[in-house]
């Protein structure tokens, strides 16, 4: 199989140009939700070279919109559209916006549509967010209290642990490599490197989670531009096609160990409908809220095809530097919310394009990006993940 | 004030659904008991550090954040078992067995007493805290 062509990919909607605000910490008091949401706009706009009059169509996640929605964004923006949606699954939004957008592109319900996610997230903001995040988050977990999901996913890194035999130092190569790779984006909010003592020392947060294994929080947007083949012939190249993409939500009814994840059972599905294998792909760009989630990820998509977790994470991720969340991710450069779920579509979009900078991974031709997120109880039901590939230019 | 720690059982199948659902996840039902499922064993530990030392609560107040004890804990009933997620006492660690008791809407798990709670097990649940006549007393179903 090794070196085989890729199968002709149908012409399919292409993603011409992604955006991302510089994500802030504490950012002024008037830099609203709609001002980073815009700001991610207004970029990916530019890098596609399209003027806000062309686009058709517009979808938004944001956990924090309220009480505005994607139609006052549209007419904040001056946006007439014929195409519009919200989202709100979280880590997953961006990819099922994308999946939705292809088909309304290929269908002639819209030519060009903007995606954007993104959230003004401080402390008050957070917790809103994480106490009220659907009813079981509020009557059954927050008065434990539980205090967002990071006692949940230290449960999930000790049971997959356990199960591959891995110890503090093997979780830590992930945000170590990305630690590494955020120290080439002037945009994350941690860039600075850091050593395996660092990790090992930082301060813990629901053991064995420590400051290190969280994401974060900032206040930031991202933003992708769909359009069709044809009218992306006419725009600076190159593009990213989208080969497949595939998602399933609530697989175990929350009633699974959550590190058998709903990947896992569509894993063959994407690879099949994308035409290419896992070891084709060039860059990953894995939905990282906890380094354990990026493992189960990558294992569940066929990216450790020897199943040996450990001499993965120390060869290829961390030795290597095997190109995986290239940004740094949100372990690094930080997650704004609901703009989380669209980091890695645009960087994956930035490293297919060619535009990615200091860290643009040599002749990427192949990205995998995926979408994780909604805990219902124990972890999260929402998986999708999209296959794009370098088109014209 | 606690209570005795039920859990939502589907009187059709016998399913266990905590959290509730609407419809039964397995059969399709929407009828529902509840059994007694208070012995469990813990499977994993942590201790979660507030995010933020104090935080502001949605009607404006601030609050100290203390650092507090959770697990997962796997209860067996019969055949079928449910994972809970249950904050636990300074000690309590994986492999433990403990008793939860339900605290107005929160799990809220308790030392076993490991001597009291081995006999309990693979015995048939006691009646269902509320609800159901005894004839639709969920008891633990085989499997189909």
């Amino acid at each position: 199989m090794g070196g085989t062509e890729r199968s002709q990919s149908p012409p399919a909607p292409v993603i011409v140009g992604a955006g991302t605000t510089v994500y802030e910490r504490h950012p002024a008091v008037e830099r609203r939700t709609e001002t980073f949401i815009a700001e991610a706009v207004v970029a990916a706009l530019a890098d596609a070279g399209i003027h806000k009059n062309e686009v058709d169509g517009l979808g938004i996640a944001s956990f924090s919109l309220a009480p505005d929605h994607a139609i006052d964004l549209a007419w904040k923006l001056g946006m007439t559209v014929r195409w519009v949606m919200e989202d709100t699954n979280g880590g997953a939004s961006a990819i099922n916006m994308l999946q939705h957008a292809i088909r309304a592109i290929e269908a002639g319900d819209a030519e060009t549509i903007v995606l954007a996610a993104g959230d003004r997230m401080e402390k008050r903001e957070f917790h809103l967010m994480t106490d009220r995040y659907n009813r079981v988050a509020r009557d059954y977990l927050a008065p434990l209290p539980l205090n967002g999901p990071n006692a949940l996913f230290a449960f999930l890194t000790e049971r997959y642990g356990r199960l591959h035999g891995l110890t503090r130092e093997d979780f830590g190569c992930i945000p170590l490599a990305q630690r590494a790779w955020a120290g080439r984006n002037p945009l994350a909010v941690y860039r600075r490197p850091m050593t395996l003592q660092e990790y090992m020392e930082s301060v813990p947060i629901a053991p064995p989670l420590t400051r290190f294994d969280c994401v974060p929080i900032v206040s930031g947007g991202d933003a992708v531009v769909v359009t069709t083949p044809e009218r992306a012939a006419r725009l600076k190249g190159p593009h990213a096609g989208v080969r497949a993409i595939r998602a399933l939500h609530n697989h175990d009814q929350q009633e699974g160990d959550g590190i058998h994840s709903g990947f896992a059972l569509f894993r063959d599905e994407l690879w099949e409908a994308a035409g290419v294998r896992p070891e084709d792909v060039d860059s990953a760009h894995i939905y990282d809220d906890y380094p354990v989630m990026v493992l189960v990820q990558l294992a569940d998509l066929g990216l450790i095809p020897d199943g040996d977790v450990k001499r993965f994470l120390h060869k290829e991720v961390l030795e290597e530097m095997r190109p995986v969340n290239t940004s740094g991710g949100q372990l690094s450069a930080g997650q704004a919310g609901a703009s989380g779920g669209m980091h890695g579509l645009a960087e994956s979009v930035r490293q297919l394009r060619g535009t990615a900078g200091e860290r643009q991974v040599a002749d990427c031709e192949l990205s995998l990006a995926t979408g994780y997120g909604m805990v219902l109880y124990t972890h999260g039901s929402c998986h999708n993940a999209a296959v794009l590939e370098r088109r014209g230019g | 004030m606690s209570a005795p720690f039920t859990v939502p059982t589907c009187r059709v199948c016998g399913h266990l659904a905590y959290p509730p659902r609407i419809l039964c996840p397995e059969c399709g039902a929407n009828d529902w008991g509840r059994t007694l499922a208070d012995r469990g064993v813990v499977t994993e530990v942590t201790v979660r550090r507030p995010v933020f030392k104090r935080r502001q609560l949605p009607w404006g107040n601030w609050l100290d954040q203390e650092a507090v004890r959770l697990a997962a804990v796997h209860v067996s009933v019969g055949e079928r078992s449910v994972r809970i997620v249950a904050r636990v006492p300074e000690g309590v660690e994986v492999g433990d067995r403990v008793t939860l008791s339900a605290q107005a809407s929160t799990a809220i798990a308790l030392p076993g007493q490991v001597a009291d709670a081995a006999p309990a097990d693979g015995a048939a649940p006691r009646a269902p805290a509320h609800g159901g006549s005894a004839a639709a007393a969920p008891a633990p179903v085989e499997s189909e």
